[in-house]
């Protein structure tokens, strides 16, 4: 399948965009794992509209990127990148039941 | 807010021990020396090292919460409203410009103006604690539903309560440790990190914390009747206190703790006869 782009507040605003096909994103697997990602996100960083989330299949499974604002990487990697682990760890338990495994990349 | 008094043979030594008896990291503390240690012939101590330390004071700290942050951008645009400019995605080159991107990592406070707004309140804090918890386990599809306390005056307790949250416990509590992490993070955003604050998710680390108060008295009893000490395995700070606690409210045992973080671990002897 090709990339499902969700960007932050795209979903409502271009559904296009959002979901290719499908018409319940709720269906695709890692949705929960993208959806938890999303939200840890945007609640570290001071500016939520410029969290987006990408998120691409391959052999291995989901590889999500994640891109925020100038000033708030920091805020998402943490000292020694303690909390890009933490949000790596809680993303794949949320990946769990789907049985896909996601690997989460901080992109700027 | 508690000052305790521990001493050691080197002021290293006596401020573990403290770290110890207040069970929080180094940066959540403050030190007094009181007396630096002086070694005598042949190396012997003559005189240990004496340190007072206490749990940092919630201070003010330099940061705000985004609900300041928002009523500051104004007050009649709902939050996420254009008010902030977009450019910073937008104008993103496509790939990865190497040099900021190392940077903004390492990137110092930034001394914004509304770094000077006073910290908000422990019960603030809890209650963002509790709206991101209650966050999290929506966007897992649980049914979870989170409780904050505030304990010691300045402690956050945040519990998500509920069936089937096993999935944000993980494996060894693994997923747990994490949540905690991030739960510290989204509340205590901004350069100083002050109060502390423990999760729990589904009652795991009350259990957790019951075996272990329960496997120190079982420690301690063998420690009683063999006269032999031992060694527990290493543990973080949070569960050393427990232990050191446990055992402080036993006759005939007392407990140190011994070697570097994070294998840091608490051992549990018998008393030594006063002399």
């Amino acid at each position: 399948m090709g990339a499902v782009h969700v960007a932050g507040g795209a979903v409502s605003d271009s559904p296009a965009q959002a979901v290719d096909d499908d018409d319940d994103a709720n269906q695709l697997p890692g949705a929960t794992a993208t959806d938890v990602l999303e939200y840890l996100v945007k609640a570290l960083v001071d500016d939520e509209d410029a969290v987006e989330v990408d998120v691409d299949e391959d052999r291995r499974g989901l590889r999500m990127q994640v891109r925020v604002g100038a000033g708030d990487m920091g805020r998402v990697i943490g000292r020694r990148g303690r909390i890009a682990n933490a949000i790596r760890t809680v993303v794949r338990a949320a990946a769990a039941p789907d049985g896909v495994a996601v690997d989460v990349d901080f992109v700027d | 807010m508690e000052w305790v008094e521990t001493t050691g043979r080197t002021v290293e030594e006596a401020k573990d021990a403290a770290l110890d008896r207040l069970g929080v990291d180094e940066r959540d503390a403050e030190f007094d020396v009181l007396e630096e240690a002086r070694s005598g012939l042949f190396g012997r101590v003559r005189q240990e090292a004496r340190v007072r330390a206490r749990v940092r004071p919630d201070h003010p700290r330099p940061r705000v919460d985004r609900r300041e942050r928002r009523r500051q951008g104004g007050e009649s645009t709902p939050a996420s409203a254009g008010n902030r400019p977009r450019a910073a995605s937008s104008g993103r080159p496509g790939g990865g410009s190497g040099a900021d991107s190392a940077d903004a990592v390492d990137v110092a406070p930034r001394d914004d103006a509304d770094d000077m707004l006073p910290a908000p309140s422990s019960e603030e804090q809890a209650e963002e604690a509790r709206a991101f918890l209650d966050g999290l386990a929506a966007a897992f599809g649980l049914q979870g539903v989170s409780e904050v306390e505030i304990v010691d005056g300045d402690q956050i307790e945040a519990r998500l309560v509920g069936d089937g949250l096993g999935l944000l416990i993980g494996p060894k509590g693994q997923t747990l440790a994490a949540v905690q992490d991030l739960t510290r993070a989204v509340v205590q955003r901004g350069p100083r990190r002050g109060g502390r604050m423990r999760v729990d998710v589904g009652g795991y680390q009350q259990r957790r914390r019951e075996a272990l108060v329960r496997f120190a008295r079982q420690t301690a009893e063998q420690v009683k009747d063999s006269g032999v000490a031992v060694s527990m395995e290493p543990m973080p700070a949070y569960d050393r206190k427990v232990v050191h606690d446990t055992i402080n409210d036993l006759a005939g045992v007392q407990s140190r703790s011994e070697g570097e973080e994070p294998r840091r671990q608490v051992l549990i002897m018998p008393d030594v006869p006063a002399d």
